[in-house]
């Protein structure tokens, strides 16, 4: 059986990556029954600190002690046999295989699987701790949710009491969020460690004990929860003060720059996803779609950029309709489009920056010239764009795949944005981007605005919706539950809708 | 016409189909493990040829196919061990690879039958051994147990891959490999080993296909005496869909087609031959174009595993 | 990935369906003649689809050169052989590389190579190139054609007077070329040696697949023939499967296979490719580079009945009279097996 970790402690940890100092002399400790955030931003060397932990990395420098004594740990298995588990951001599931099957993947030492021991001992764990999940189910059919518990029990199967989550709710939704939270609390509560990496304060705030902030690679913060506040550890992460973006100015819509009329799509399954949505985003608007994910918001988003069919109903873009246009005639009309997944379908990850910051517009000049490219012409404007919208990367050359999620979106941004459209559908455009990332990202869509864009925001972050909009509308099931002026929105009013209910939220 | 499909053609259409089947079994239930963890081999014809071959020469030599069916069995671990090189451990495009080794086995059984045997020449090879008792069941015991070794070991494999496919610790690993080898790699599945074990066993039951073919059926070798039954097989995999039973059932479906259009022919019943001839490819290719669209291959399926660099 | 590897796999699988048989990516390269030519020295190059020891149409035509070599000394003559080119582009290669190494006569040993020849004859024309089977000529391409039809009438009267089932089998390869008039030669000798005895053709859509000709004939043996035969390479599989059982015979053609199964093959008809060979070489050497259709008869001998001596007693001497009788009046051209109509 597995030791109990009393004290875990990380000491000088220090690990390069070619061009990059990823950790720095980094130190951390955390004991039985504590939950450690370790907060910072994109790129701040969260990530490569715990796969050190978890065996996946070998530092250049520093040690790891375990109740005292130092030990080395070259692989995950290493890891699972101290009692250290791991519930990675990007879940390490088999979708084709069950609950219980994934669970015991790598364990069975005899040559027949003994599924219904198994099955017995997940059941008592899931007890024990209160995690609802079937272990006969396949893990392609469970929500996100369900599968982030399934990661959880793998590492409990395993005997884990140290538990790292990387990004656990960056993915969940806010429901979600909450029940995982209370899980890990009644998880630490039972005397298991926790150690979870985030860059979200509120979740940081309701669930450690104690943060560490690291920034740059650095640790530059190392403090008790109860002892400080939101607004201090944002300032840590960030090193610098935040200014809260907020809608300024009064609205004064102009002409409808994108109206649907009754439109209905399918979705990928061959269902219903949108149900007759009607809508109007006019000049120097912030339409904000809320609602759960799921009810429509991505087949919105891609009816509106010409990527999906429309059963029925009619959109027009800037006074002309778009219904039956192709994506590069939408395009041309003046569409903006920042996608859901902003890697595969905002760029050609493979593609250098400079090529994706062209992408939409190197046919025509004055990028080409006789079907050439006219390189001086490109560089020059693809450096002033990297500059004033802040890209980090070393190279124009740089493939875009690897750059972070918040300098993707800044080269989506600016893409987008420099060709100057009438309208911009921007999806979830700040999801799992940090504070810094965000807040650049808020300005830039308020000065769309003021520049008479119409800006349609998909969003499940409530507060975004209601800081930046004009409008809310809220998507439930393929359809407008209501929309409604942002004055008029709260929290309770949105929650109802996006549940469905339209009666009481008048 | 003298040809009335009666019960006693019915028993030589049925028996021949089970014949038939056999070495379109054993290459695709290999090929199944190889592609359940990933990778997917298109020298299997390669490998059968060399199997065809070994099979072959070392019944010739040794005086007995069951040791021509050992060396077989060795050489198609030797020619999965390769491809497990070149496409496992050195990461090559698994469909060039593949075709390599195709070429390979091609080349080199050609040239080994030159070098050591020379000129046609034929074999004792396995008989037919009736199953006491059963084969004597009226109808079902000419087509079911009146067969040699191998078609009964074709036959038992269906159970018993699925078996160790859905049952055994080691399948498990396997289809977590095939789907997603980050998270068997992190839960200390070795990708590469089992990824090399399974090109060992489809190397294996490839090469016993291949032997079946000389020392089960033809008693002699000649070049290109698999004649495409290689890629047949790997359609087969696609049709079962990655499953043992889709796979019998399939190879069962391509064999009873080719069995029925020979006694088709043979009877004189009035049907154009080149019709006759490719009834079977036809059969499989409309029932693989019709089932495709629903089939849920392995994920990783044709992706070299490279842990991450950077995470 | 999985898109692409399925659609390589249909097309492969289409390419079987159309073809019959595997293609054939591989070649051997034809054997380089480094050495200084002598004057003297003829140079006969031989391109086949399938081997030199396929026991049928290509060792035929091997040994038939071989016993050139042999008679006018090896010192007089060099024979290059390349074998397994049944593509075309291979096979076209193989051709022109021994026209540019100065090769005089170049056999294209297959009807399929016609069309590759008429590509390279212009850039040769003091090379004598010969193909078979065929009937088209050119100033430098002579054209062989064996009436594979005689011999067929032959043994198919053998086959129907030798037959207890009253069932002859043909397992062909495809329908076309020799193996029809073969055939046909068959199908009408049958008739000939005994009304009531019906011959039966079921094709394996394949050359050279011998697993496939061993099928075919066991599903001919037990649907009821006991006399078999077969033509091309893949015919020798299905003659060691006539060999595995004890009351079934066997008839080639091109050549005699009684080496392999003395026990079952009844007969043979031979070609003597040799006096073919010799006739091309008299006609290069009197200055006809090409331009003759030169066909392969039992009336200059060209084609051969073989018994084989280790059967022969099984034979009634009766059968043997007639089938004489008939070969006599093919000769003199009384009898005449028809072709197929085109």
């Amino acid at each position: 059986m597995v030791k109990k970790i009393e004290h875990l402690e990380m000491v000088g940890i220090t690990k390069r990556f070619p061009g990059v100092l990823s950790n720095n002399n980094v130190n951390i400790q955390i004991k039985t029954g504590e939950v450690l955030a370790i907060l910072g931003e994109n790129g701040a060397g969260k990530t490569t600190l715990m796969n050190i932990l978890y065996g996946l990395y070998k530092p250049d420098a520093g040690k790891i002690l375990l109740n005292g004594k130092q030990v080395s740990i070259n692989s995950p298995k290493e890891a699972i046999a101290l009692g250290i588990g791991m519930v990675h951001q990007h879940f390490m599931l088999v979708p084709t295989l069950t609950v219980c099957e994934n669970v015991i993947l790598g364990l069975s030492k005899s040559f027949i699987v003994d599924i219904k021991t198994a099955t017995q001992r997940i059941r008592e764990i899931t007890d024990t701790y209160g995690l609802a999940i079937n272990p006969d189910a396949y893990v392609w059919q469970l929500s996100v949710g369900e599968q982030q518990r399934v990661e959880i029990i793998k590492a409990l199967y395993r005997g884990a009491n140290l538990l790292i989550l990387d990004e656990p709710t960056a993915v969940l939704t806010p429901q979600e969020s909450k029940e995982l939270i209370q899980l890990l609390r009644n998880m630490s509560a039972q005397g298991n460690s926790i150690i979870i990496i985030s860059h979200k304060l509120h979740e940081v705030m309701s669930l450690s004990d104690r943060v560490t902030v690291l920034r740059d690679g650095e640790v530059c913060a190392d403090v008790c929860t109860r002892e400080t506040s939101q607004d201090a550890l944002a300032q840590l992460m960030v090193g610098r003060e935040m200014a809260p973006c907020q809608r300024e100015g009064t609205f004064s819509p102009g002409k409808a720059v994108l109206e649907l009329q009754e439109v209905y799509s399918q979705g990928d399954k061959g269902t219903e996803a949108l149900t007759g949505v009607s809508l109007t985003i006019r000049e120097g608007e912030i339409l904000g779609i809320a609602g759960v994910s799921g009810n429509g918001q991505k087949e919105l988003a891609e009816v509106i950029a010409g990527l999906r069919k429309l059963s029925k109903g009619k959109i027009s873009l800037n006074g002309k309709e778009s219904t039956k246009m192709s994506p590069a005639n939408i395009i041309e009309q003046g569409l903006g489009y920042i996608p859901e997944d902003r890697l595969r379908v905002g760029t050609i990850p493979s593609f250098s920056i400079w090529e994706n910051l062209i992408l939409k517009d190197h046919h025509q000049r004055p990028f080409a010239k006789h079907l050439l490219l006219q390189n001086r012409v490109i560089m020059s404007h693809s450096s002033s764009l990297v500059e004033k919208y802040g890209i980090k990367t070393p190279t124009l050359e740089t493939p875009t795949s690897s750059l972070s999620g918040g300098n993707i979106q800044r080269v989506i941004l600016a893409r987008e944005i420099t060709r100057s459209p009438v309208a911009l559908v921007a999806a979830y455009p700040t999801r799992g981007l940090d504070i810094g990332a965000t807040e650049y990202l808020h300005s830039k869509l308020l000065e769309a605005r003021s520049n008479g864009i119409g800006v349609l925001l998909i969003s499940e972050d409530l507060e975004e919706l209601m800081s930046l909009c004009d409008n809310i509308a809220v998507l439930y099931e393929g359809r407008v539950m209501k929309v409604i002026p942002v004055e008029e929105a709260n929290e309770r009013v949105l929650g109802l809708l996006m549940a469905g209910i339209a009666e009481q939220a008048s | 016409m003298d040809g009335i499909i009666n019960s006693e053609i019915m028993i030589i259409i049925l028996a021949a189909g089970i014949r038939l089947a056999t070495p379109y079994l054993l290459a695709a239930l290999g090929e199944m493990f190889v592609q359940r963890s990933g990778v997917y081999n298109l020298g299997v014809e390669g490998i059968m040829m060399m199997g065809a071959f070994s099979g072959f020469y070392a019944t010739l030599q040794l005086g007995s196919p069951l040791l021509g069916i050992a060396v077989s069995l060795v050489v198609g671990a030797l020619m999965g061990l390769l491809m497990a090189l070149v496409s496992v451990t050195f990461k090559a495009e698994q469909g060039i690879s593949g075709i390599g080794l195709y070429m390979f086995g091609w080349g080199l059984s050609g040239l080994l039958f030159r070098l050591y045997v020379g000129g046609i020449t034929s074999v004792e090879g396995l008989k037919a051994v009736k199953v006491p008792l059963l084969s004597s069941i009226p109808f079902l015991g000419p087509v079911l147990f009146d067969h040699n070794g191998l078609v009964y070991t074709a036959f038992l494999l269906v159970p018993v891959t699925g078996f160790i496919l859905f049952k055994s610790s080691w399948g498990l690993n396997v289809r977590a490999v095939g789907n997603k080898p980050e998270a068997a790699d992190t839960l200390g599945v070795s990708v590469v080993l089992i990824r090399y074990q399974c090109l060992i066993v489809g190397g294996m039951l490839a090469a016993l296909a291949g032997a079946f073919l000389t020392i089960g059926q033809a008693n002699m070798y000649a070049d290109n005496i698999t004649a495409g039954r290689g890629f047949i097989a790997i359609a087969l995999v696609y049709f079962g869909r990655w499953s043992p039973w889709g796979i019998l059932l399939g190879s069962l479906l391509f064999s009873l087609a080719d069995s029925f259009q020979s006694m088709v022919q043979v009877l004189g019943i009035n049907f154009p031959y080149e019709l006759a001839v490719v009834l079977p490819y036809m059969v499989t290719i409309i029932a693989l174009a019709i089932s495709y669209g629903r089939v849920w291959a392995p994920a990783a399926l044709g992706k070299p595993f490279q842990r991450g660099t950077r995470g | 990935m999985k898109k692409r590897v399925f659609s390589l796999l249909l097309a492969v699988l289409t390419l079987l369906a159309l073809s019959g048989c595997g293609a054939k990516p591989t070649a051997q390269t034809p054997a380089p003649a480094p050495e200084a030519p002598k004057v003297e020295k003829l140079r006969i190059a031989l391109v086949l689809p399938a081997t030199v020891d396929d026991l049928a149409w290509g060792q035929s035509m091997v040994e038939g050169l071989k016993a050139v070599q042999k008679t006018m000394g090896e010192d007089k003559v060099e024979v290059a052989i390349s074998e397994k080119l049944g593509g075309a582009v291979d096979a076209g290669s193989a051709i022109r590389q021994y026209a540019t190494q100065g090769y005089d006569i170049i056999f294209a040993h297959g009807s399929q190579y016609q069309s590759v020849l008429t590509e390279i004859i212009k850039d040769f024309p003091k090379t004598t190139f010969a193909y078979g089977t065929g009937f088209t000529t050119h100033p430098n391409v002579f054209a062989y054609d064996p009436q594979a039809q005689e011999g067929g009438y032959l043994l198919g009267m053998l086959a129907a007077l030798m037959s207890k089932s009253g069932i002859v089998g043909i397992i062909g390869p495809m329908e076309s070329g020799d193996a029809v008039k073969y055939n046909y030669g068959i199908q009408q000798g049958v008739i000939a040696g005994k009304a009531e005895v019906k011959s039966r053709i079921a094709y394996t859509g394949s050359f050279n697949d011998i697993v496939g000709a061993g099928n075919m004939a066991k599903t001919q043996m037990s649907a009821g023939a006991d006399i078999l035969t077969g033509s091309s390479q893949q015919a020798v599989g299905a003659l060691r499967a006539v060999a595995e059982t004890k009351n079934a015979y066997w008839l080639s053609t091109d050549m005699d296979q009684s080496g392999i199964a003395p026990d079952h093959v009844l007969a043979a008809q031979v070609y003597n490719w040799e006096k073919i060979v010799k006739k091309i070489i008299e006609l290069r050497k009197a200055g006809t580079l090409g331009g003759q259709h030169l066909t392969l008869s039992l009336a200059d001998g060209t084609i051969e009945l073989k018994y084989n001596a280790k059967l022969a007693d099984k034979i009634p001497a009766e059968a043997k009279a007639k089938i004489e009788q008939a070969k006599k009046d093919i000769i003199s051209g009384k009898l005449k097996v028809e072709l197929p109509k085109k």
